[in-house]
């Protein structure tokens, strides 16, 4: 591991997802999955994809496009799920491709803007970072990539009444 | 053998420093002025414990100071004696000394000065109180025979007086004649073969004998323990009176491969009750400390020891993680199995590896297992405390609190039964005055029963009283939003209103019920264990609260069936039999249900698929299917419709709240031998749940 952590600086995880740079915490992240069909739960929000078996636990798989209000990600090779520790409950989450891992300063983060769409909630911050890969300097203009909010995707009973 | 009595004594120091703690917290509170009920009750019981501990283990000016102690806040408790600071500054510095007196018990310092604090609890008692008998040295005299079975916090070592005055005279006479002394032990099937040796005892006892010893015979390891096994012997002193052919009669009935011994004491080694006897198996030799004139220590000391003998306290984590991983064990077992060729699996070393996994399970299961008396033995308590506050009069009936439930499962049952108790009292059952006005008797009745049915465990709060308020509680509903003001609801949708989260009706809310959990968390505690809750209420009639919880929470013995393509595993508890129906068996009565004849009869057909609302396109017909016929507590008999049976299995539960939240109908998943998650289904859940409500959300990937 060539990326270390210090004070500071937070570890993040980006992702993409319909096009989008996303990023969660590395401390929250347990592994990285190769995508396996769940198995379906009755009953659930349709983001729940279903569960899954991780070493003899079960785990719940969500659809992170769908939780995010956006359409549903289309499965191909490089579809993974990525395992989430959030407060003890273990999610795994269904993401486009796992990028990078990446160093920022904590002031890098900034909030996001007030905007009115309801997914601002789940969205700690934006940062912006500079692109990897690409020939020349010319390809590196910086991507924007939002910060995750475990704690409000943590999934939490429907409110069912009375039924 | 004496370190296995230290180590129980150790115990019962580790309990006095706990109650000691409690209890300051208890008075210090009290002080400052805040004297709840509970309070006070937490403070009595923890002097209380400390009292019976010290009676069961010879310690006799600890037991005759905290019997003082209890005296004054069995008062308090009850009432006699207002719990004012002034009190509670008398009681802390009663309290000092008792731990003063724990403390020396313990042989760390010399015994404590009590006359002062005694004196002052003694004014406090007198002073505001009707005569309390029950002098302070007297209790040294202790039981002989306490009624075994009910001691878990050693409370019926306690001193009731009156209680053993009758038992104790006999012994005495019994000194001026040549007694007998008998010697029982029944053999190890006798109870297997309907000899239950305490109906001898019992026998004996009617003739004035006195069970002096109670030793264990060969106790083997717990493993190897026979529940059913008699391992006890008894010794009994019986007053020479009594003609040996009475005492023989009462062995009429005993096989004859037990122990019995008649043999007339020599007059003069009779003292009341007899110094330490030649026993079977010397538990407390060692132990008895040589203390000549107080005597009865000495039977104490060995019915206590007897009942804790083979028993040691294991951290529960540790219990919980050998469970887990027997669970674990038994997976990779079928893993393991079903990767063999045929022919291999044929072998004998895999059979009885699964049998030994097996046979491990059980036994870490048992491990698990514990009556629910435990839960129960609180409630009269409780009860009593209940009515106090609350100055009503209810009865209570308990039944079924031998039936043995998982250890997690009686832990988490605690708090949802005190308050569907509390709740029963408080809102349930009316006042005296009431009750007569309403032509019932004056003092309520509340019953709680426990029973198992299969893999699943009941237990019933019922009342008496007025039962729910309906209309109240709809409107309030209406009022917070959780209903819409024009919503039409059938009675047992309002009854479930009470459980919705957040709910509760202000001007309903006392200081007894508003204190505990919510109806909410009731349910949810109830739904985290995989049971259910039911209310049925009758206006007028009573309220039945019931709780329907898995007998375990770890192993099911189930089936696994397959339904579009998925493997559902279903308690094999609740299945009753399997139908591969014939054309024209099934027949749909309306658009949106069907039914099956069988044997003459119709029974109501649901398919599984439209339970889990899915959206199958070619779904099989029901000639393609099986359905299988199931019990269920919500719908009666009911026909199950699925793709196929493939066959039968014990499954390891695992909860879906672990990672995720518990789920309607489903009663947890299980990872099968393959490494897939199969779902576990709730029967009575499924059933009864309302298809409406189930297809709110439709079944991702099982779409097509």
């Amino acid at each position: 591991m060539s990326v270390h952590e210090t004070q500071g600086e937070q570890k993040i995880v980006t992702f993409t997802l319909g096009g989008q740079t996303f990023g969660i915490h590395m401390h929250a992240l347990v592994e990285i999955r190769e995508w396996e069909e769940p198995t379906p739960l009755p009953g659930v929000p349709a983001y729940i994809k279903g569960v899954t078996n991780l070493r003899g636990n079960v785990v719940p798989v969500v659809g992170l496009a769908e939780r995010l209000g956006w359409e549903p990600s289309m499965l191909h090779a490089r579809s993974c799920i990525l395992v989430c520790n959030i407060g003890g409950k273990h999610a795994g989450f269904l993401v486009d491709e796992v990028n990078d891992i990446v160093v920022i300063a904590d002031s890098a983060i900034q909030p996001p803007p007030d905007v009115d769409t309801g997914e601002d909630s789940m969205i700690l911050g934006l940062i912006a970072i500079a692109a990897r890969g690409g020939d020349g300097a010319a390809e590196r203009k910086p991507v924007m990539v939002s910060l995750l909010d475990l704690e409000a995707l943590r999934l939490s009973r429907p409110v069912d009444l009375a039924a | 053998m004496s370190d296995g009595f230290d180590d129980i004594q150790a115990i019962f120091f580790e309990e006095c420093a706990e109650g000691l703690a409690c209890a300051e917290q208890g008075l210090t509170a009290m002080a400052a002025g805040a004297a709840s009920a509970d309070v006070v009750a937490a403070v009595f019981r923890a002097v209380h414990s400390i009292k019976g501990g010290s009676g069961a283990f010879g310690h006799d000016a600890l037991l005759a100071f905290s019997h003082s102690f209890e005296n004054l806040l069995d008062a308090v408790r009850a009432g006699r004696i207002a719990a004012t600071p002034a009190v509670a500054q008398v009681m802390l510095a009663a309290l000092d000394v008792l731990s003063d007196h724990v403390a020396a018990a313990q042989g760390k310092a010399a015994l404590p000065d009590d006359a002062v604090a005694l004196a002052a609890l003694e004014t406090v008692l007198t002073g505001g109180a009707a005569p309390v008998p029950a002098p302070v040295a007297a209790p040294v005299a202790m039981p002989v025979v306490a009624p075994a079975g009910d001691d878990f916090d050693f409370v019926p070592v306690g001193v009731d007086l009156d209680l053993f005055d009758d038992l104790t005279a006999p012994a005495v006479e019994a000194v001026s004649e040549p007694g007998w002394r008998v010697r029982f032990v029944p053999s190890r099937a006798a109870l297997a073969n309907g000899g239950e040796p305490l109906l001898v005892v019992r026998e004996l006892e009617r003739l004035g004998g006195i069970a002096t010893v109670v030793a264990p015979i060969a106790v083997p390891p717990l493993r190897d323990l026979d529940p059913e096994g008699a391992y006890l012997g008894w010794t009994i002193a019986m007053p020479g009176t009594v003609t040996e052919q009475d005492i023989a009669e009462c062995f009429d009935f005993v096989v004859p491969d037990a122990v019995i011994e008649i043999v007339r004491d020599a007059p003069a080694s009779m003292p009341a009750p007899p110094q330490p006897l030649p026993l079977p198996a010397a538990i407390e030799c060692d132990s008895c400390p040589p203390l000549p004139p107080e005597v009865p220590a000495a039977p104490t000391e060995a019915r206590t020891s007897d009942s804790q003998t083979q028993t040691i306290r294991i951290d529960v984590a540790k219990l919980d993680m050998l469970l887990n991983l027997v669970g674990e064990l038994v997976i990779r077992n079928s893993i393991l199995s079903d990767r063999l060729a045929p022919v291999d699996q044929q072998r004998a070393e895999l059979p009885q590896l699964t049998r030994l996994t097996r046979e491990i399970q059980d036994n870490v299961m048992s491990l698990r297992a514990q009556p629910l008396r435990q839960s129960f033995s609180r409630v009269p308590r409780m009860l009593r405390d209940l009515c106090a506050e609350t100055s009503k009069r209810v009865a209570l009936e308990i039944s079924g609190e031998n039936t043995e439930v998982d250890k997690s499962v009686i832990e988490k049952i605690g708090d949802p039964l005190t308050h569907m108790i509390r709740n029963a009292v408080d809102h349930g059952i009316e006042r005296c005055a009431d009750r007569i006005a309403a032509g019932k008797p004056a003092e309520g009745r509340l019953t709680l029963s426990a029973e198992q049915r299969g893999a699943r465990i009941i237990i019933r709060v019922r009342d008496d009283g007025r039962g729910i308020d309906r209309a109240r509680v709809l409107a309030k509903a209406i009022e917070i939003g959780l209903v819409a003001p024009d919503a039409v609801l059938t009675d047992e949708e309002i009854d479930q209103l009470i459980c919705a989260p957040g709910f509760s009706t202000a001007e309903r809310v006392s200081n007894i019920s508003g204190r505990g959990v919510g109806m909410d968390v009731v349910r949810s505690n109830v739904e985290a264990l995989g049971g259910r809750i039911e209310i049925e209420s009758q206006p007028g009639v009573g309220t039945v609260f019931t709780m329907i919880l898995p007998l375990t929470l770890a192993i099911l013995d189930g089936m696994i069936i397959r339904l579009a393509g998925q493997r559902y595993v279903l308690p094999l508890a609740s299945v009753v039999e399997s139908v591969r129906p014939e054309p024209g068996q099934v027949r749909r009565v309306t658009p949106g249900a069907e039914v099956i004849e069988l044997r003459g009869e119709f029974v109501p057909v649901k398919r599984l698929g439209d339970l889990f609302a899915m959206r199958r396109e070619a779904a099989p017909s029901p000639e393609e299917s099986i359905i299988i016929m199931v019990d269920s507590d919500a719908a009666g008999r009911v026909g199950l419709m699925v793709d196929t049976i493939e066959e039968r299995r014990e499954v390891v539960i695992k909860s879906l709240d672990r990672h995720l939240y518990p789920i309607r109908g489903l009663g947890g998943a299980t990872i099968l031998g393959d490494g897939s998650i199969a779902l576990i289904m709730d029967v009575d859940a499924l059933v009864a749940a309302v298809p409406a409500a189930a297809a709110k959300y439709t079944m991702k990937g099982l779409a097509a």
